[in-house]
């Protein structure tokens, strides 16, 4: 792990128990507003550390942090990166770098594209799989400050299901302009440094890390002679759909995120012995953070302290440092404190453990929550309990509708201010026949990509009030056109005039809590990213919810809009031609585990990394070991439109019809929809419509181009 | 010089992207969060900085500006009372 206060393990352990805080001024960048406010910034020189050159510095210090995990874990990639997968948390990606792109722009009028190169919240993954040897299934979970706690939680579900035997899992999240003057637009931020649960608290305090974990099945941390330091015993998820920034105001989704964990964990409240808290040190987080637990735990509520003013709030790292902290308490045997805290709060009416103490710790839980009403808590547990879990593989999934906005229309775009002006033929959507079926908030409040999803949701369907409702949404790029306009007004005012609204909006799980908001879904909602396995990703999570009985029902999403700085960049590096066009659409395919007349059923979903130098044949291999190939009529697959990309899917297709006596059907779903990360859930709109209008059995196989693979079979 | 109440709704409904609503139509008295024009607390940050942009007006706390917000009168006393001297 590397944060603010150290480089390793045990010199932030060291940190955390002496209730050392961790603040400093800002030096990374220049903030004329809000300089002068302390933060968690990392003040150590990464490349001295070994990091490597190229990547963003969120995606050096997740490299730092897995090659710590690794190395401490003593785990041989070598033998065992087929079976191991990565999910990460990351919230601000790149953007930290490609920032800096923006600067450069608007205030040396110069352009430097290369920046922005890894700005996407997958890239830390890719990074940390393609230079680790990881060949499992791997995304991003981008759900803003629950991001970390939500990663491990996912991590968990894929070694239960069988998905693989080990995921390198946590968060990781530089500081950057665009959070950091977010937050303080939202009046978040504590000049004086963060004060969590204590009366006078004013905000948070911001700050950057990242922490990996080696979780590994037991069976295979025993059969490699592992060192077992914790156990990851109870996970849960949840979704308050109340509002996209402030929680809700009993802690309603905190206390269903809880109780899940315990249910998993086959706990009962008075079991756990410490909490760390979310406790960012706002009024309103701390006060529904100590109702939720009172809520949970009654008038016993266990020893609990928030840590952040440790490390600062390092939102997607966050709850991955937090749950380091959890597991050497548990080693340690020691409650750590909570450094800020002075007088309690009546209105919060408990009060955490002020000095680090000694105590006999089995179980601890570890809350994180975020944007959206997102929530996540998962419980750890001494090396020697006993572990409770079954094996849970992902089922076969009914499909009961589709709600989709696909483009259907070819439009010339022209980029504008502040990039300089081209012309990009693109796959658009819209205007949309229903979005006067948007109530006035949200057509008054909500950007077009939310809306976007809300429709396509509701185009899908509105689930039972009495279902309990996951929602999974894959996205590649998320915001973009929030995210740029916040940006572009903060460098071009110099952080003058700040946009409240326009922040929350920009963050990955807006449009999947926005969803959750209008179809009052209170399960799992996650926004998992991975490039062109961004839907897949967002498949696997709702079918493995409906496996586990998590959920009812599970609305699987996929969403990316046209912005014009990939359509610009696109053009000057020569991604577009005229067979490779931008585009944007949102789907969603409304899951249950079984129904009377589906509309299809999806009976396998898998996903993995390939090698370099691309192998077809074993790639063909990967897939015929997953499904009954001579069963498959179509093969659906994505394009690129570049020969060198392209290539290997036909050569997939020529290595899989060897095997055949008839040749495969096979389509691509680009050239309707043009190219985006998550275009992938449009070719399975195609797949749910073949499968059921021809009666047949459909494969959607999808590369990404950063290593990513997915393969998905639809039946009738 | 007084505020005009006018020239107040106007950037509120700039502001907060009020679109369908003109000045005409939202009352000086009545209240702008909960029930009344149905705001809420982003809004309330929107105003912080349209009070900032527009009038000078730095809002830290935004308890400060919480009971100011209750109605276009009271705010438009709010900037009366706080609006630094020209």
């Amino acid at each position: 792990m590397i944060a603010a206060p150290g480089t390793t393990v045990e010199e932030i352990w060291r940190a955390v128990a002496s209730g050392a805080c961790g603040l400093r001024p800002l030096s990374l960048f220049t903030s004329p507003r809000y300089g002068q406010i302390p933060v968690g910034e990392i003040p150590f020189d990464l490349q001295a550390l070994g990091a490597p050159q190229r990547g963003s510095r969120s995606d050096k210090l997740a490299w730092l942090a897995v090659r710590d995990a690794v190395r401490a874990a003593g785990l041989d990639l070598g033998r065992a990166g087929d079976r191991t997968g990565v999910v990460l948390g990351c919230s601000v990606g790149g953007s930290y770098d490609s920032e800096k792109f923006l600067v450069t722009l608007l205030k040396k009028g110069r352009m430097r594209p290369c920046a922005t190169r890894f700005h996407e919240c997958s890239a830390p993954v890719d990074l940390v799989a393609n230079s680790f040897g990881c060949y499992g299934p791997s995304f991003a979970i981008s759900t803003a400050c629950s991001s970390g706690g939500l990663a491990i939680a996912t991590a968990a579900d894929l070694i239960q299901s069988g998905a693989a035997d080990v995921v390198i899992t946590g968060g990781t999240d530089s500081l950057s302009r665009t959070t950091w003057a977010g937050f303080h637009s939202l009046l978040l931020v504590d000049a004086e440094g963060c004060r969590p649960f204590d009366v006078e608290r004013g905000g948070m305090s911001f700050g950057e890390g990242a922490a990996a974990l080696v979780l590994e099945s037991e069976a295979h941390a025993r059969e490699r002679g592992a060192t077992i330091l914790a156990r990851l015993t109870g996970w849960g998820a949840s979704c308050d759909a109340y509002h996209a920034t402030a929680p809700h105001p009993d802690g309603q989704g905190a206390v269903a995120a809880m109780q899940a964990a315990l249910r998993r964990a086959h706990l009962r409240p008075h079991d756990i012995h410490y909490i760390n808290a979310h406790g960012t040190g706002t009024r309103d987080n701390d006060l529904t953070e100590a109702r939720a637990m009172q809520a949970v735990f009654g008038t016993r509520v266990p020893p609990f302290s928030s840590t952040k003013r440790v490390f600062g709030h390092a939102l997607a790292a966050s709850g991955a440092l937090e749950a380091v902290v959890c597991i050497e308490a548990l080693r340690h045997q020691q409650q750590p404190g909570n450094p800020g805290f002075r007088q309690r709060d009546s209105a919060i009416g408990l009060s955490p453990v002020e000095r680090t103490r000694a105590a006999r710790l089995t179980h601890v839980m570890s809350n994180s929550f975020g944007f959206g009403g997102n929530n996540a808590a998962v419980v750890f547990s001494r090396a020697d309990v006993a572990p409770q879990t079954r094996a849970t593989p992902v089922k076969p999934a009914a499909v009961i509708s589709v709600g989709a906005l696909l483009p259907e229309q070819v439009v010339e775009r022209h980029t504008q201010w502040p990039l300089p002006t081209v012309t990009v033929t693109a796959h658009a959507c819209g205007p949309f026949s229903d979005l006067a079926t948007l109530n006035p908030i949200q057509r008054r409040r909500l950007n077009r990509l939310s809306q976007m999803a809300i429709l396509a949701a509701r185009r899908a369907g509105r689930p039972d009030p009495a279902q309990r409702v996951a929602i999974t949404l894959g996205t590649g790029f998320g915001s973009l056109d929030e995210g740029a306009i916040f940006l572009e007004n903060l460098i071009a005012k110099n952080e003058a005039e700040p946009m409240p609204t326009r922040f929350p909006g920009s963050v990955h799980n807006a449009p999947a809590g926005q969803v959750a908001i209008d179809l009052a879904a209170h399960g799992l909602n996650s926004a998992p990213t991975a490039d062109e396995i961004s839907f897949e990703s967002a498949l696997w999570q709702a079918m493995n919810q409906l496996a586990c009985n998590e959920a009812d029902e599970a609305f699987a999403g996929a969403l990316d809009e046209l912005n014009k700085y990939p359509l610009y960049l696109g053009k000057r590096w020569g991604v577009w031609n005229a067979e490779s066009r931008p585009g944007e659409a949102a789907v969603f395919a409304r899951l249950t585990p079984a129904a009377e007349t589906p509309l299809a059923r999806v009976s396998t979903i898998r996903l993995g990394r390939f090698r370099q130098p691309f192998d077809a044949e074993a790639e063909a291999q990967w897939i015929a070991s997953s499904v009954d190939l001579a069963a498959v009529t179509l093969l659906i697959t994505g394009a690129q439109g570049w020969r060198k990309f392209d290539s290997r899917y036909l050569d997939v297709v020529a290595a899989l019809n060897r095997r055949r006596a008839q040749p495969l059907e096979h389509q691509t779903y680009k050239p309707d929809c043009g190219e985006f990360p998550a275009a992938s859930g449009v070719g399975f709109v195609r797949a749910v419509t073949a499968a059921r209008e021809r009666g047949i059995r459909v494969l959607l196989y999808t590369l990404a181009w950063r290593g990513g693979k997915a393969i998905c079979l639809v039946e009738p | 010089m007084a505020i005009s109440t006018t020239e107040l709704k106007q950037r509120i409904i700039e502001a907060l992207n009020l679109q369908d609503l003109t000045a005409e139509q939202i009352d000086d008295e009545a209240p702008l969060f909960g029930t009344g024009l149905g705001l809420d607390s982003i809004d309330a940050l929107e105003l912080v900085v349209m009070l900032e942009k527009h009038y000078g007006i730095v809002i830290k706390d935004i308890e400060e500006g919480r009971p100011a917000f209750r109605s276009v009168r009271t705010l438009a006393d709010f900037i009366e009372a706080r609006r630094p001297a020209v």
